[in-house]
């Protein structure tokens, strides 16, 4: 059996077996609570998840069987756990919470990356349609009232519209900052293909950057922008301010130039010498050549770089909560400052989602071209 | 069709070509010959203008390549060189069609002419689909021939077009172009460091050394005595005389007579070294050949 499946089955099972807090029962949402462990919360049914669970490991289970096992006990640890909740909170006050804990955490993340271990050696349509599954099943999850109890979900009820807010706006401002970090890296990355002795000072540059501590640049760039609105008041027209969007984009762009830069450059090296030269003898004018070869064969090694950007992109948008430019890491800070938890969680999950189905996305896309 | 006028390049400090007055007649399949770095490839490049001279002037078809659009000289003039530069993202198919598809020819005709040229190459129509990875050398070579001769350009040039592949892949070609140069009349100037491949191929050839013409004309001329020692040496090698003689036809020095009883017999088209092959395999001085008889005298006599 292989570490990639050995590993989260060990998660799963660390996090059902050993005593764990499971679910968190608090007078409120900013208090302490009680912790109950998984045999309390899940009771006689804990070992029928178990055995899902174990059933998802043997090799002679076949692959799409043993990735239902496991998405089965994940369900079943979701929707036993909401329900625990629910009777949890019977009598007790309105403020009262039910929060799942680590152990709850450990297990769902253990048997969901066991189901997409098992997974992972079906073809490309298999996966799509297990994808599906797992989405659907949750959908559904959800949908059916059963997690209606867990202090995730009320949060969520009380914060609905500023989450869905927070998402596109943090999507918004991900895709302004890898707009900006195109056009800067485009041209520079171009610029040191013609000219080879330029690569090195521009890469210098762009590498000092990673160098900084992302929450010290977006920090920098408030006092910055303010001395630049002073000098020009011109620009404050233009829509342009020292706290807001403009430096968390500018800080995110800073920090996305450099893989989309090495990654031009390198595609654009890496044509065939050989292709060139000949495009080249048989009467191909440079524009054409760039567009016909060059950047056709760059993309490959352009993709990896656009698939680090774009991952980048969206978790360090999150500082952008710090600098008033609101997006999901608004919610995290937030939730931080109060020691809210939930809050924190509920900023923190969907940015980790984006950033996985970002991911996921490009590399589908790349194995199509 | 093709005129280098006292031509000079220099690279940097070096002088890679120095004087070069010569001309390529239309139809003719001239071979540049020499050791490496004598300039062979660089006189090639001149004529597409992927290398300009820093002294002289070069006519294509009668006009000063300097005053031409070069991506339009270049689509004029064929071009194939061995490493072969396929592209790697496009079909065979594509890449055959590409200097028609930069003309703005017509898919229709674009599709025509491509299956026309794999025909003449040889190439089965089920690899038109295929990328250049998945194709052998020879295949790889082929394809580059095709892409070179897609736009029916009347002037092709060769730089060393069949170096990489292996020996029986490479007399094949060397078979097919001497073929399409019968078939088509083109003007093909090709490069090669292969005396035997220059020999085997050239209507003429040109002898480079250290950027210099040392000797120029049809290929038994440069072997014969009295000719450019270099260039002697460099074609026939130890053996200069039987390399000529493989170079002249037998049926010039037959006399119509008729041959004694049991003569050895030789093909109409034999060559004088085969003449002597015979006679010595056979200890016989006098064979038949096309209906008359081939004495040894008048075999030496050539030399």
């Amino acid at each position: 059996m292989s570490t990639t499946v050995l590993l989260p089955a060990a998660v799963a099972f660390a996090g059902m077996l050993l005593p764990l807090p499971w679910l968190v029962v608090a007078p409120n949402r900013l208090l302490p609570g009680t912790s109950i462990s998984a045999l309390a919360t899940l009771g006689a049914l804990l070992p029928v998840v178990a055995l899902l669970t174990l059933a998802a490991l043997p090799r002679r289970v076949p692959a799409p069987a043993a990735a239902c096992s496991a998405l089965a006990a994940a369900v079943l640890l979701a929707g036993l756990t909401g329900q625990a909740a629910a009777q949890a909170l019977q009598g007790l006050a309105a403020a009262a919470r039910a929060g799942v804990g680590f152990g709850f955490w450990a297990a769902l993340v253990g048997s969901l990356g066991l189901c997409a271990a098992r997974g992972a050696s079906l073809g490309a349509l298999g996966r799509l349609l297990l994808l599906l599954t797992v989405a659907a099943s949750f959908a559904l999850l959800l949908a059916s009232g059963a997690l209606h109890s867990l202090s995730l979900l009320v949060e969520y009820r009380v914060r609905a519209e500023a989450v869905q807010a927070a998402i596109l706006q943090h999507l918004v401002l991900s895709g302004a900052a890898l707009m900006a970090a195109l056009l800067l890296a485009v041209p520079l990355a171009w610029a040191a293909f013609r000219q080879p002795r330029l690569a090195a000072p521009i890469g210098a540059v762009f590498a000092t950057v990673q160098v900084v501590p992302a929450l010290a640049l977006f920090a920098l760039l408030i006092p910055l922008l303010a001395a630049l609105l002073a000098s020009f008041p011109a620009l404050r027209e233009l829509g342009l301010a020292a706290i807001g969007p403009a430096p968390a984009v500018m800080a995110t762009a800073a920090y996305l130039a450099l893989p989309l830069f090495r990654s031009l450059l390198g595609g654009l090296a890496s044509a065939d010498p050989d292709a060139v030269a000949a495009a080249r003898a048989i009467g191909m004018t440079e524009a054409r050549l760039t567009a016909e070869i060059r950047v056709p064969l760059a993309m490959p090694v352009f993709a990896g770089g656009l698939r680090v950007a774009v991952v980048q992109s969206i978790g360090l948008m999150t500082l952008g909560g710090l600098v008033g430019a609101g997006g999901l890491g608004a919610l995290v800070f937030e939730g931080l400052a109060q020691f809210a938890t939930d809050l924190m969680l509920l900023g923190a999950l969907p940015i980790v989602a984006l950033a996985l189905a970002a991911d996921t996305a490009i590399g589908a896309a790349e194995q199509r071209a | 069709m093709i005129a280098f006028e006292n031509v000079h390049v220099r690279f940097g400090t070096a002088e890679a070509l120095s004087g070069i007055t010569m001309m390529i007649e239309a139809g003719e399949l001239c071979a540049l010959v020499g050791p490496s770095g004598s300039g062979k490839t660089t006189l090639l490049r001149l004529v597409n203008r992927l290398v300009a001279p820093s002294r002289g002037r070069v006519f294509v078809r009668g006009e000063d390549v300097a005053r031409l659009d070069p991506a339009k000289l270049r689509q004029s003039i064929g071009y194939a060189m061995q490493s072969v530069g396929l592209f790697p993202h496009r079909t065979v198919a594509e890449n055959i069609a590409t200097v028609p598809r930069l003309r703005g020819w017509n898919a229709p005709r674009i599709a025509a002419r491509t299956a026309e040229l794999m025909a003449l190459l040889h190439l089965d129509r089920s690899l038109a689909g295929r990328l250049p990875r998945a194709l052998s050398g020879g295949q790889a070579q082929r394809v580059g021939l095709a892409r070179a001769l897609a736009a029916d350009p009347d002037i092709l040039l060769m730089d060393e077009p069949f170096g990489a592949v292996d020996p029986i892949t490479r007399r094949e070609l060397r078979t097919e172009l001497r073929r399409i140069h019968q078939a088509t009349g083109k003007t093909i100037v090709l490069v090669t460091h292969d005396p035997d491949e220059a020999l085997e191929l050239g209507t003429q050839l040109v002898v480079l050394r250290g950027g210099r013409v040392v000797a120029a004309g049809p290929a038994a001329s440069l072997i014969a005595p009295g000719a450019d020692a270099f260039a002697r040496q460099l074609l026939g090698g130890t053996q200069p005389g039987l390399r000529r003689f493989a170079l002249l036809p037998a049926a010039a020095s037959v006399v119509p007579e008729a041959p004694p009883q049991g003569a050895p017999e030789l093909p109409a088209e034999a060559s004088l070294a085969d003449a002597l092959s015979l006679m010595a395999e056979s200890g016989a001085t006098v064979l038949a050949c096309a209906g008359g008889s081939l004495h040894a005298e008048a075999v030496l006599r050539q030399a």
